[in-house]
């Protein structure tokens, strides 16, 4: 064989493993997980990477999110061309009442996360993360409940749709078919950060040190801002059509 | 040093490339089913893809062959119409979405990617696992969609015949579509995140194999497309399920807009397929033609410019749905563009090739009838991005032949390209190199007699999705059904001969292809950590011998035992 | 990194914010039951995209986010741009043949 036997020049590999800063990595900082402890950085900068590295993570989730609720609009914008009167009509069947409480409670949810979130960051603060995240849940609870109240007031109305359903033009149910699915997607999203805020508020009740180092506390809250974010758009859809007239 | 031979099987094979005191490999780091089914090793989780997606490979291939097995008479006699419908859609939605779109990406985008570019793991280890039992409980559900009496809708999902006239068990499907769908978000999430956050000191965006372009690139379109479908079939189900009026026709529905919505995913979904297999097949061409990659940057924009501009392409699939004339208009121009930087790989390959030192070791057998199938598979689909002949010749069998040349003929080359290429980094064993080149060849003539004779049948107006067929097309079937059982063979054999090599074959050394990128400067099969020590990266890749330099004598050759020593 | 955020810094950051919030929500109400034609619904959405574009950048921090955050927000809704501007392009056309 008349190979050039040695490895390519570009590529070089320090032969004597580097491997001692590792283990003390991990006990100094017990939020690193694998890959990122085992960088070669100083813990704090390790773990500031970590963090950028799982909210990174996050918005390309969240922007994945996008296209998901995103296509769902398009449907609504679809059909909001197509069959304009029978969406003005069936959207004044919707309860303005509620719809318009929820949101005020997910905006000041998204209040409570946004506070968290910051707050988060300086361990002096921590029992002021822990209510503002119980609150987040709990407010985010409490649509929850006033959904379902609505949910029972729409079942009474006929507004689900199928036979016998309270509107006589067919594609009024078309609209109604978007606000159960819409909502219900929502209200889904909802639970799952409900459950994911509730876990950090205890988790940060039972370690003392995690809401300040660990990457899920921003990973949580920037999921609940953007289902936040989603119900935003979904009201006025929802809510505010047709009532003009 | 003394010579030091590894005694166990999955232990270090050559002590003359590395320092002795190594790590144990990645496969000794536990034996127990369990330290596989909890791993987080990218390495480990690439085999657990590995051997998922080669279930649902045979499973989706048996359902293939008992199609063509149908056709090669015109009456029906093996099997009836309602259970022919639920063959071909079993194939499509096992063969898309359980093999296809995971099964370079998941295999050895999960395995290379770390070590490509000099990381310890993926970004997010606990999500690749994660993103592995959803792929395999998608696929579990599709199989209870088959257990249950199967589908007959075809793999598109077509409204109103899928929400409101189907009697078979859709929604089970289209939950497991749906579920698989989450996994391949979660690998996408995983990908990006990792090249951007965890490339070695020096690996440079502009020094990143393509292989790894070709990785992010597609996890662009896992991350972006994907979503999409999730709510389309979600609708589906809302629909068929829960009754809700969404696409109903009779209630004003707009069935187009489910085309739109499905194929702004599927399109793209195409390239999910085929950008992974040009990254292997770039990685495969420059090896064993010794030749830098010819304009190595031209190459990251094309790859980058397919990934966008496939977007913009979806309604070439819909020119006879009752799309409005001018929407394809539109879609067919935007097609036409999505070619030219196709064009320029097939271009920059060859001119790789040319005046290389080329070896014909199976990989690169592999990878030239990847070149020449893609280039059928992509003149084709110019035909097809053009209206009018288009509306000739949609859902007749010249479309059939037009993917599969893309999606099997070079995507599933290019897989087994990248199997023969990387196997000895996978598991530490060389394979019977002469099985694997005649398996090779078969498989590119197979290909072709399966498929080339669709083209014709097609042309002359053989319609897809038919088990019974007007006599005069029977010869052009006969020949696709003989070519299925050439390509049956041709897939099986390698089956076999890897399986024997994973117990009996020869010892692989680190670098067996002479080969450049990182992944060659560690051990085979890797320790848990991929590299002994921090990789840091001085150079451009494809280090091999730059344009225009006179020939040497390092062709890739095969180790022997006595050329290791 | 600048320095650690007090609580008072943190709620000048936010609450303002979301006064703003509840008052777009109180206007959206109100205009919505104005007969503005076309404009109702252009006003409706504007405010809502107003709302979101204020969550998205005070409350989960884009505007101190790094910029491949910021990129990665701006490319979901590039595609997200894609998926409208060519799927209405066909509806609106197949409305206009009629």
């Amino acid at each position: 064989m008349t190979a050039t036997g040695e490895p390519s020049p570009a590529l070089r590999e320090p032969s004597p493993p580097l491997r001692e800063p590792a283990p003390l990595l991990r006990e100094s900082a017990p939020s690193l997980r694998e890959p990122w402890h085992d960088l070669g950085f100083a813990p704090a900068d390790a773990l500031a990477r970590q963090r950028a590295g799982a909210s990174f993570g996050m918005w390309i989730f969240i922007a994945s999110e996008v296209l998901f609720f995103g296509a769902l609009f398009l449907f609504y914008a679809a059909l909001r061309a197509e069959h304009p009167e029978a969406v003005a009509a069936a959207a004044r069947e919707t309860n303005i009442v509620y719809g318009t409480a929820n949101t005020a409670l997910l905006l000041t949810s998204g209040l409570l996360a946004a506070i968290a979130a910051r707050a988060a960051e300086v361990p002096a603060l921590r029992r002021l993360v822990l209510v503002c995240l119980l609150l987040t849940a709990g407010l985010g609870l409490a649509f929850l409940i006033v959904k379902g109240f609505e949910y029972r007031e729409d079942i009474r109305e006929n507004l689900v749709p199928g036979p016998g359903f309270k509107l006589a033009d067919r594609p009024t149910q078309l609209f109604f078919g978007f606000y159960w699915f819409a909502t219900a997607v929502h209200g889904i999203h909802l639970a799952i950060g409900i459950g994911l805020v509730t876990r950090l508020a205890w988790k940060g009740w039972r370690a003392p040190d995690f809401l300040a180092t660990s990457p899920q506390v921003e990973v949580a809250l920037l999921y609940w801002g953007f289902v936040d974010m989603v119900w935003i758009v979904l009201y006025p859809a929802l809510y505010l059509v047709g009532r003009a007239g | 040093m003394s010579p030091h031979i590894a005694q166990s099987p999955t232990a270090l094979a050559d002590p003359d490339e590395l320092a002795l005191g190594l790590p144990e490999s990645y496969l000794a780091a536990g034996h127990t089913l369990g330290s596989w089914l909890t791993t987080t090793d990218h390495k480990r989780i690439a085999i657990l893809y590995g051997l998922s997606i080669t279930l649902f490979f045979f499973l989706g291939g048996a359902a293939a062959t008992a199609v063509r097995l149908e056709l090669f008479t015109p009456e029906a006699d093996f099997v009836g119409s309602d259970t022919y419908n639920k063959l071909f859609t079993l194939h499509g939605v096992i063969m898309v979405w359980f093999f296809l779109i995971p099964s370079i990406p998941t295999t050895f985008g999960n395995f290379l990617l770390p070590l490509m570019i000099g990381a310890r793991d993926l970004a997010f280890p606990k999500l690749n696992l994660v993103s592995w039992y959803l792929n395999l409980g998608g696929g579990l559900l599709a199989a209870v969609a088959v257990l249950a009496g199967g589908i007959d809708t075809g793999w598109t999902f077509y409204v109103p015949y899928a929400t409101v006239f189907s009697d078979t068990a859709v929604s089970v499907a289209v939950l497991g579509v749906f579920v698989a769908g989450f996994s391949t978000i979660a690998t996408g999430v995983n990908f990006i995140a990792t090249v951007h956050l965890l490339r070695a000191p020096g690996m440079t965006w502009f020094r990143l194999p393509l292989f790894v372009w070709a990785m992010y690139t597609t996890s662009l379109i896992f991350v972006l497309a994907t979503p999409v479908l999730a709510l389309t079939l979600l609708l589906v189900l809302a629909e068929r399920a829960f009754g809700l009026p969404i696409f109903d026709p009779a209630r004003g529905g707009d069935p187009i807009l489910f085309q739109h919505l499905f194929w702004f995913y599927s399109h793209p979904a195409v390239y999910i397929m085929i950008l992974p297999a040009m990254g292997v097949i770039s990685e495969v061409i420059t090896c064993f033609s010794r030749r830098v990659v010819f304009g190595y940057t031209f190459m990251v924009y094309a790859l980058v410019a397919i990934a966008v501009i496939g977007f913009f392409t979806w309604g070439h699939h819909m020119f006879t749905s009752g799309m409005s004339p001018y929407a394809a208009l539109l879609f067919s121009f935007l097609s036409f563009i999505v070619a030219v930087p196709s064009a320029i790989k097939v271009f920059n390959w060859t001119a790789t090739l040319y005046r290389g030192q080329i070896g014909f070791e199976s990989p690169m057998l592999y990878a030239l009838g990847f070149l020449g199938l893609f280039t059928v598979g992509g003149l084709t689909g110019l035909f097809l991005a053009s209206i009018p002949i288009d509306v000739h010749v949609q859902d007749t069998y010249f479309v059939v032949a037009h993917f599969h040349y893309i999606m099997v003929g070079a995507s599933v080359s290019a897989y087994f390209a990248g199997l023969h290429l990387w196997w000895p980094k996978i598991t530490g064993r060389m394979y019977p190199e002469t099985w694997a080149k005649f398996a090779a060849i078969l498989m590119f003539f197979g290909f072709n007699l399966t498929f080339f004779p669709q083209f014709i049948a097609g042309y002359l107006g053989m319609p897809r999705r038919y088990h019974v067929y007007p006599p005069e097309f029977q010869v052009w079937n006969v020949l696709s059904s003989s070519g299925a059982a050439v390509l049956a063979v041709a897939y099986l054999m390698p089956l076999g001969y890897l399986t024997w090599s994973v117990f009996f074959g020869a010892r692989a050394r680190n670098d067996p292809w002479n080969a450049t990128g990182l992944e060659w400067r560690t051990t085979s099969p890797p320790p848990r950590d991929n590299f002994l020590g921090r990789v840091a990266v001085l150079g451009p890749p494809y280090d091999y011998h730059p344009a225009g330099s006179p020939p040497t004598q390092d062709q890739p050759h095969l180790p022997t035992q006595e050329s290791q020593a | 990194m600048s320095e650690a955020p007090t609580l008072r810094s943190i709620l000048l950051r936010t609450v303002p914010v979301w006064l703003g919030l509840v008052a777009l929500l109180a206007v959206s109400v109100l205009l919505a039951y104005r007969p503005l034609g076309p404009w109702n619904a252009a006003l409706a959405f504007g405010i809502a995209g107003t709302q979101a574009l204020l969550v998205a950048v005070p409350f989960m921090r884009l505007d101190t986010a790094n910029a491949l955050d910021r990129l990665t927000a701006a490319c979901g809704l590039f595609w997200l741009a894609i998926l409208f501007t060519l799927t209405l392009a066909d509806v609106f056309a197949r409305l206009a043949e009629g």
